[in-house]
């Protein structure tokens, strides 16, 4: 029973092999097809590029090497490795969350700082009603005090006893100071 | 009368009729309708990612491409280029790997 088995085996292998070779086969041709696919819509773009790469470069390290660039120099348009300019202000536009006016990105921080925070109007904002004796207050106390009724959970401005009306307005969090 | 096509004769009925599937056609039946196929293709495409054998093929079709401009290539062109290297390349314990189940595979389907 062994001469059989052996010839199985062997047209085993033999068959193997044969369906290894179709796998390959197939493979070799994704791979040929993936690499025209790339040439034929010229995806690869360091196929010619890398010549006038190599010329930028050498224009790169001939400006870092000329001694009149030297940084500070071009003091308002830093020059960095890439041979880019970045203004000293960053001049991207966008919405700001809270008020949603188109702001520029390098006065975003102060603009924060009226549109929710520490400035004068930005407390004005939600409480037009009692304007009057919000300015009152604003002026009155700087310092952080705790305020004499228990009731309130936000502290500068209720010191002088309208702490219902005030501590509704801020409950919601838009005061940061507290 | 002249045959004014070369044509090979018809086939007679009756030998169309003995025609046997060969084991080979056989097994490639089942190989494909079990997914076992395809699961060995998947399997094979990752292991020549894995080790490298893909990227090397890429950077031949590019370097021919870079040679030849990149619209005079065909892709009967890249097959033939990288069907020689590419067998040859083939690591040892992948194809090791790869015709253990194909030998299992056969085994299983009781050959």
């Amino acid at each position: 029973m062994s001469v059989p088995n052996e010839d199985k085996m062997a047209s085993h292998a033999q068959l193997s092999s044969h369906f290894f070779g179709d796998l390959l086969d197939s493979i070799i041709v994704d791979v040929a097809s993936e690499c025209h696919r790339i040439a034929r819509l010229g995806l690869d773009r360091n196929l010619e590029e890398e010549e006038e790469e190599l010329k930028l470069s050498a224009q790169a390290r001939e400006r870092v090497a000329d001694p009149n660039n030297s940084g500070e120099a071009n003091s308002k348009y830093v020059v960095d490795i890439f041979g880019q300019t970045h203004p000293p202000i960053a001049s991207d536009i966008f919405e700001c969350m809270n008020c949603h006016r188109p702001i520029m990105a390098g006065r975003f921080a102060p603009h924060l700082e009226k549109c929710m925070g520490k400035g004068r109007k930005a407390r004005l904002k939600g409480t037009r009603s009692s304007t009057a004796a919000q300015n009152r207050h604003s002026r009155g106390s700087p310092v952080s005090t705790y305020p004499p009724y228990p009731n309130s959970t936000s502290t500068n401005q209720l010191s002088n006893g309208t702490s219902g009306v005030a501590g509704e307005e801020y409950s919601n969090g838009t005061f940061p100071e507290s | 009368m002249r045959a004014s096509v070369n044509r090979p004769p018809t086939p007679d009925v009756g030998d169309t009729q003995e025609k046997q599937p060969t084991l080979e056609e056989i097994i490639n039946i089942k190989f494909i309708e079990s997914g076992e196929k395809e699961r060995l293709m998947e399997l094979l495409r990752e292991r020549l990612i894995e080790c490298g054998w893909k990227d090397e093929m890429k950077a031949l079709c590019r370097a021919f491409v870079k040679k030849k401009g990149r619209n005079n290539v065909t892709v009967d062109d890249l097959v033939h280029l990288i069907t020689p290297k590419g067998r040859a390349s083939i690591p040892d314990s992948i194809k090791a790997e790869l015709l253990q189940r194909i030998r299992t595979f056969l085994v299983s389907a009781a050959l």
